[in-house]
């Protein structure tokens, strides 16, 4: 069994008097793809903030490689949260150099990194245009760029496919494929069960801040009756997925 | 930290790039020197109106009961004389005369009266201006061409102080470090809203998250507020340059006067006391700008606040004359040491020479640790309210949130 990149114990989170996650417990082994999931509001993009640093635990501890996450503590991240945007008033190239640098890449490294990935996305002639004068699609495949330009060895993609066209959701697709051929330690928030099982080695789905189920694909299936994991999802949420 | 410099030269090269940041640089000469224009010639046509009035072709008369119009001056200026107020005051209204002047028995305690056919708000003056010349110009023949300058406040004086024994010009002495006052002021009016809007932009185009997982908040904003420092002062030399330039080239043609700063007294000490103050305060206003628009969502919400911190800025400016007359009074003290509107009496006082040294040395002291305090609330606040998007972030959230 491969040894674990992330461990999360005991995590429980509230905001003023709403428990958001309550107790949670789950690992991230190194080199596997493993899902996230669970309805709106289930507490996983506060989990990986949690995670990543940008909120403070109530309880329990978050370590990404044995200790908590710090920007230089070493690990190579590539992150897409849910909220996305980036300087939209300069150019495509500028604010991919510029991630680049922050990422550790030098000036002349992110340049090139980001001129080669303009141009399979299909934006070599978009390399001075300003981002606000990009289509969303466009901006989307920017931002993935940005996400991957430091060759993550954890990418950690909340919600990626959210407003991505087909075009880009085949590209999100390959990349995320390309990383977990490189071994790199994917984890993957998303809605559409179809990815998630043909993608993930294992999920934990999250329900009321707590762990619903938790396993590889095939343990999770054979927990619920062999259902598939859109059925699953269905009956662990009844009613209330369909509300959200 | 040691992404500073790469946040620092993104800030820098990007609000270069702007042509906002120009156009305002530029366009803040250009208004200058408008405005100075249009008062330059606003004078210079007073003074050709006024100077002139003698050339002033209208016809009036006078009647004078002070004994002190001489008629020869009356004549001098095309005028006539009547024989009662009355008549003269009639002629004007049936549009006889354009004129009429009314010198009572006691000019100095009784005004001279004016009547005069309507002229326009400005060309009205021209009447006032004959009948004070006619009576001076009558006045001024009946003594010797001395006592008549003495009268007129034609004399002038030199005035030579000293102070422990040399020479010493109040005035001039005062100009090098007035000149930090006067930088401070600009740099926060052309560059406060820039400074406001640090980080507004990373939370309305939610750059925040990508930002917090690749970069130090620390580093980020020292490295914005770096930046913005020294946009400042690029600001500034911008403003300048063309400024004396302007100056240097059309001095002669515009009959500027002649700033000669070859003999400019220098106090290093008042100096470097000047340049610390404006340091400090410059760091600790960016800074607290900074932390303003990072508790804020939107550029709008912040903006709101711009007001407040401008009033603690530049409100003292309402007790100039205390800060240069009365030092020691408990208000101005009290403005003097209270970090947010120390700046201006502090730079004020260091001009004028009324901060004593050890004065300045505790106010800065008090700039330096509110300027450092400031900073780090800035960080904390940009790392605590960076997720808050739809609402501004609380005073309580900020000093006791821990997560």
């Amino acid at each position: 069994m491969k040894a674990d990149i992330i461990t999360i114990a005991d995590f429980s989170m509230r905001f003023g008097k709403t428990t958001v996650i309550d107790n949670l417990s789950f690992t991230v082994r190194r080199g596997e793809t493993f899902g996230l999931l669970g309805s709106n509001g289930s507490g996983k993009t506060t989990t990986l903030r949690a995670l990543l640093g940008i909120y403070t635990p109530m309880a329990g501890t978050l370590h990404i490689e044995g200790k908590p996450y710090q920007v230089d503590g070493g690990v190579k991240l590539g992150y897409l949260p849910e909220e996305r945007g980036l300087y939209k008033k300069e150019s495509v190239i500028d604010v991919m150099t510029y991630f680049g640098q922050l990422k550790g890449l030098s000036r002349h490294d992110a340049h090139e990194f980001s001129l080669k990935y303009l141009e399979r996305v299909g934006l070599a002639e978009k390399v001075k245009t300003r981002l606000d004068k990009l289509s969303g699609g466009q901006q989307q495949k920017v931002q993935l760029g940005v996400t991957i330009m430091n060759n993550p060895d954890l990418l950690i993609l909340d919600e990626p496919t959210k407003g991505f066209d087909p075009v880009n959701r085949r590209l999100l697709m390959d990349i995320v494929e390309e990383h977990q051929k490189k071994g790199a330690t994917v984890i993957f928030v998303s809605h559409q069960m179809e990815e998630v099982e043909r993608l993930c080695d294992r999920i934990i789905l999250l329900k009321d801040g707590n762990a619903a189920a938790y396993g590889s694909i095939k343990e999770v299936r054979k927990k619920f009756d062999g259902k598939s994991l859109d059925e699953i999802f269905l009956k662990v949420y009844g009613q209330k997925a369909g509300q959200n | 930290m040691h992404n500073l410099g790469t946040v620092f030269w993104f800030e820098v090269v990007r609000t270069l790039k702007k042509k906002s940041f120009w156009l305002a640089s530029l366009l803040f000469p250009v208004v200058i020197a408008a405005v100075a224009g249009i008062i330059f010639f606003s004078n210079k046509a007073t003074n050709e109106a006024s100077s002139n009035t003698d050339k002033q072709k209208f016809s009036f008369a006078v009647k004078d009961e002070s004994g002190l119009v001489n008629p020869l001056f009356v004549k001098a200026f095309n005028g006539k004389e009547v024989t009662s107020r009355a008549q003269g005051v009639a002629d004007v209204k049936t549009g006889k005369l354009d004129a009429f002047f009314y010198y009572p028995k006691q000019v100095t305690t009784t005004k001279i009266e004016v009547y005069a056919k309507d002229v326009g708000l400005f060309d009205n003056g021209r009447y006032d201006a004959v009948a004070k010349s006619i009576l001076t110009q009558s006045v001024a023949s009946t003594v010797s061409a001395g006592t008549a300058s003495v009268l007129k406040n034609e004399v002038q004086s030199s005035v030579t102080t000293y102070r422990d024994g040399a020479p010493y010009n109040g005035f001039m002495e005062m100009i090098a470090p007035a000149l930090f006052l006067v930088l401070f002021y600009l740099m926060i009016v052309t560059f406060g809203n820039q400074m406001l809007n640090a980080t507004i932009e990373e939370k309305e185009n939610r750059v925040i998250e990508m930002i917090l997982t690749t970069i130090n908040a620390k580093a980020l904003i020292i490295g914005k507020i770096l930046s913005l420092i020294v946009l400042g002062f690029l600001q500034i030399l911008v403003v300048m340059v063309p400024l004396l330039i302007g100056y240097f080239l059309l001095r002669d043609s515009f009959s500027l006067p002649n700033v000669d700063l070859t003999h400019l007294p220098l106090d290093p000490q008042r100096i470097l006391i000047g340049f610390a103050i404006f340091a400090l305060s410059f760091m600790m206003f960016t800074g607290l700008l900074v932390a303003i628009g990072a508790a804020a969502p939107t550029a709008k919400e912040a903006g709101s606040f711009f007001g407040v911190v401008m009033l603690f800025i530049f409100g003292p400016l309402y007790a100039v004359s205390l800060f240069v007359s009365s030092p020691e009074m408990p208000i101005v003290q009290f403005l003097s040491y209270f970090p947010f509107t120390a700046p201006i009496p502090l730079m004020l006082r260091n001009a004028v020479g009324n901060l004593e040294l050890w004065q300045a040395l505790i106010s800065c002291a008090i700039l330096a640790v509110t300027a450092f305090a400031v900073m780090l609330l800035a960080v904390r606040t940009f790392r605590y309210g960076a997720l808050e998007y739809d609402r501004r972030l609380g005073l309580k959230e900020i000093f006791v949130r821990k997560a």
